[in-house]
């Protein structure tokens, strides 16, 4: 038995010629039967029938046979449809084992370049940057963070300037930077943003968050936090730091395709606030801390009991919030800084009970 | 449908197909399809680009031209496109593996060389720019290439010669004229590198010839002309012959003092003269958007015009105007209906979330102050960035592109179209890349 089908508004196009061919067609024993002139039938098989996706319009369809990529038939009476067993069936991709060494070539890459190049680039060059050069590195890269961070997105976060705050800060800037003298290579302010943070960046900038100096139960934590991000910045961390992020940027903008822009800068704010340094720069700067803390007669046991402070504060199941706790080696950090302590060392507060009121305040 | 049973055979009596209309001499394109159909079409892809983190992206484009192909139906046989994702994302890995390193590395010695020598970032921005502008134009080609090669009608392929870097070095040397003639010549630019894409496409084995000479242009330039000339007077008025501002040229923060002002207390300042020219100002800046879109869109019609392959001729009615209206209209459609999609969001989102969450939510989104850690308030923040792009995307295809597209296929005919009998098939353009290095420089952001 053979159906026939309403030819009219039927089109077939063999593949060569841009000119339409009158045709009738049938459907019989498993296969559509298109009638071309001068009597010549061609025979498709119904399992192999495709109809193209996502065309525009109700009205009609377009038919392929699986087998051949170009001929192409218009059909307007839809009623074929329903003898087609498999329309929308997809054919198997083709090259899949050249898809895959590409994807891991481009993988491969981005890493090379990533974990390799670009860091290697970066601490070699890092040293060879002027300070002048530095200083503009760490002032662009403040101003991204403070506009990343804004809540309203118009104006960039606040910098804190409560004269006395501000007075407070300085004064415990300058009794750490006493015995060595980078006081006035540091720039050291307030953001306010209720992050528990803070951070080195180029050009001797350290910043600190209201929600750090909140979070501190006393001075001398804050004290510790500081003179860490000091050994940042004496040791060139953050200028290697964003000498990688510039590399890497372009890279991720790369891979993120026509959405780039906004999310390449987000993960670029949030790569130089939390700062991931190599685990010997944090312990380095860990050292320097203690050090410097000594020296300005201020406990070492600060630091740990800061670290202690945000390990207790967010417990270890909300762990990661904040900055330190991302750190290596938390708890060695912590017993490292009860280690520097002397126990025959005399040790003062860093301020005084009313600079570090006018401290916690300098936002407001 | 007729379920007509044939008693003796299939062929014996074949059922007599009506017989094709005899081919007319011209031709129309037809444009079916509607909105509502597409705006499904992109929402979902969309929606799944988002949840696949970008990787569906290759599909989503693929969808999408496939419908709007399929709608454009010169003499009623519409256009298929037969590019396939698999092949956009494989050109895809192969332009990330040879544009990493020329973009990391160089990115990365452009920053050193420029906070080094000139302290500063810009020089770098710019640096890393330029180095960038021919490769833009190298990947536009490629990408054109790769569309038309994937473009079919009738069944016969279209096709693209090779010649991106002639084609990049053409475009960098009459953008550098058009820059040091301040513009006076860019419609010979516009012209020139048409004419170069045009003389090497193909329709089977048919060629196609951009005809005429780049001063027909210039008449797409009148709006934007006269819009630069009334803007150019309106300055000229208000600073020098008959200064607005007593005092010379303001201080911008003045100029915003004054507005301040001017709605606090509901008066004009009486230390301006004749404010009121003023208004001047933003009309000359809309008169040179419509002009800069007339001549884009009118320069493509005057073009069309003097297109022609083999017993082949084409024709455009493209109005300048009806093509602004559909751009200002639908961008202010898409963004109005953007805003009102993120303020139904966040009212959901108070509504199921609950208030105080939401609130707490906001306050903390980068601080982890809800508890979140920081690198998941920042992946949200950035989900959420996604979200709202992708949404302005299906807007704007719903909005615009949809349109624009309409538009123009129902303006482009064929009123010569005996040619078409002459053409056979051309080979296939095996295209490894595909538009690769297009979409790594993030240029496949239209369709």
């Amino acid at each position: 038995m053979s159906v026939g089908f309403n030819a009219p508004g039927a089109r077939f196009f063999e593949g060569d010629r841009p000119t339409p061919v009158e045709i009738s067609l049938h459907i019989a024993s498993d296969s559509l039967q298109i009638g071309l002139d001068e009597s010549r039938i061609l025979h498709w098989p119904l399992e192999d029938i495709r109809r193209l996706p996502d065309m525009a319009g109700k009205r009609g369809a377009v038919l392929r046979l699986a087998s051949d990529p170009l001929a192409r038939l218009y059909i307007e009476d839809l009623s074929m449809l329903a003898r087609l067993p498999h329309p929308n069936r997809t054919s198997p991709p083709k090259g899949r084992a050249r898809l895959m060494a590409w994807a891991l070539a481009a993988i491969a890459a981005v890493a090379l370049q990533i974990g390799f190049l670009v860091p290697l680039l970066a601490d070699n060059l890092a040293g060879f940057i002027p300070a002048r050069g530095e200083r503009a590195l760490g002032e662009t890269t403040l101003g991204h963070i403070r506009e990343a961070l804004s809540e309203t997105g118009l104006n960039p976060l606040e910098v804190c300037d409560g004269t006395e705050g501000a007075a407070a800060l300085a004064q415990l800037t300058e009794r750490l930077a006493a015995e060595r003298g980078f006081n006035q290579d540091l720039t050291v302010s307030v953001l306010d943003h209720e992050m528990i943070n803070a951070f080195a960046l180029p050009g001797g900038f350290v910043v600190l968050f209201r929600g750090l100096i909140e979070a501190a139960d006393d001075p001398d934590q804050v004290a510790a936090v500081l003179a860490h991000e000091i050994g940042h910045v004496i040791s060139r961390d953050p200028t290697r730091h964003a000498l990688r992020s510039a590399g890497s940027i372009g890279v991720l903008g790369l891979l993120l395709g026509d959405f780039a822009g906004g999310a390449a800068v987000l993960f670029l704010t949030e790569r130089l606030i939390s700062a991931q340094y190599s685990q010997a720069a944090e312990t380095g700067a860990d050292r320097f801390a203690h050090a410097l803390l000594k020296e300005a007669q201020i406990t070492p046991a600060a630091l740990g009991a800061m670290f202690d402070r945000l390990r207790k504060k967010h417990g270890d199941a909300a762990g990661v919030t904040a900055h330190f706790l991302t750190h290596p080696r938390l708890s060695d950090r912590i017993d490292l800084a009860r280690a520097a302590v002397d126990p025959a060392a005399l040790y003062r507060p860093s301020m005084l009970p009313g600079d570090w009121a006018a401290l916690r305040d300098i936002c407001n | 449908m007729t379920d007509s049973s044939v008693p003796k055979g299939p062929w014996a009596t074949p059922p007599k197909a009506a017989p094709a209309p005899p081919e007319p001499t011209g031709m129309q394109i037809d444009f079916v399809g509607k909105r509502g159909a597409l705006f499904w079409l992109a929402l979902k892809t969309g929606f799944f680009t988002i949840l696949t983190l970008g990787i569906y992206r290759f599909w989503m484009k693929t969808r999408l031209r496939r419908w709007y192909w399929s709608a454009m139906r010169p003499g009623g046989d519409p256009l298929e496109y037969v590019g396939d994702p698999i092949e956009k994302l494989l050109g895809f890995f192969i332009a990330v593996v040879i544009l990493t390193f020329y973009i990391g590395i160089v990115n990365l010695l452009l920053m050193f060389v420029s906070f080094s020598v000139f302290s500063a970032a810009s020089v770098g921005y710019i640096a890393s720019f330029a180095g960038v502008v021919p490769l833009w134009f190298y990947a536009r080609y490629r990408a054109r290439r790769y569309v038309l090669g994937r473009t079919r009608w009738r069944g016969v392929r279209f096709g693209l010669e090779r010649g991106a870097w002639g084609y990049a070095a053409r475009a960098l040397m009459y953008w550098a004229i058009t820059i040091l003639t301040l513009g006076l010549l860019w419609p010979r630019m516009t012209f020139a590198l048409e004419k170069y894409r045009t003389d090497r496409t193909f329709f089977g084995s048919a060629r196609l010839t951009q005809g005429g000479r780049w001063p027909m242009l210039y008449r797409a330039t009148l709006p934007f002309v006269v819009s630069l000339l009334l803007l150019a007077t309106a300055v000229l008025w208000m600073v020098w012959l008959d200064p607005v501002f007593a005092e010379g040229t303001p201080e911008p923060q003045d100029v915003a003092k004054t507005v301040d002002r001017m709605f606090e207390t509901g008066r004009i300042s009486s230390d301006l003269t004749a404010p009121a020219r003023l208004f001047l100002i933003p009309i000359g800046l809309a008169g040179l958007l419509f002009g800069a879109i007339y001549y884009r869109w009118m320069a493509k019609r005057i073009m069309a015009q003097h297109k022609t392959a083999r017993g082949i001729r084409f024709a455009s009615a493209l109005s300048g105007v009806r093509v602004s209206f559909i751009y200002v209209l639908g961008n202010f459609i898409a963004y109005l209906f953007l805003v009102i999609g993120i303020l139904t969001l966040v009212f959901l989102a108070l509504v199921t979330v609950g208030f105080d969450a939401v609130m707490a939510d906001d306050l903390g989104l980068l601080g982890g102050y809800a508890g979140l850690p920081r690198w998941l308030s920042f992946g949200l923040l950035g989900l959420l960035y996604l979200g709202v792009f992708l949404l302005w995307g299906v807007l704007h295809n719903t909005f615009v592109t949809f349109p624009l597209m309409r538009h123009m296929a129902r303006t482009t005919s064929l009123p010569q179209a005996e040619g078409l009998r002459l053409i056979s098939q051309r080979e296939r353009d095996a295209f490894a890349e595909a538009e690769g290095f297009a979409e790594a420089l993030d240029l496949g952001a239209a369709i």
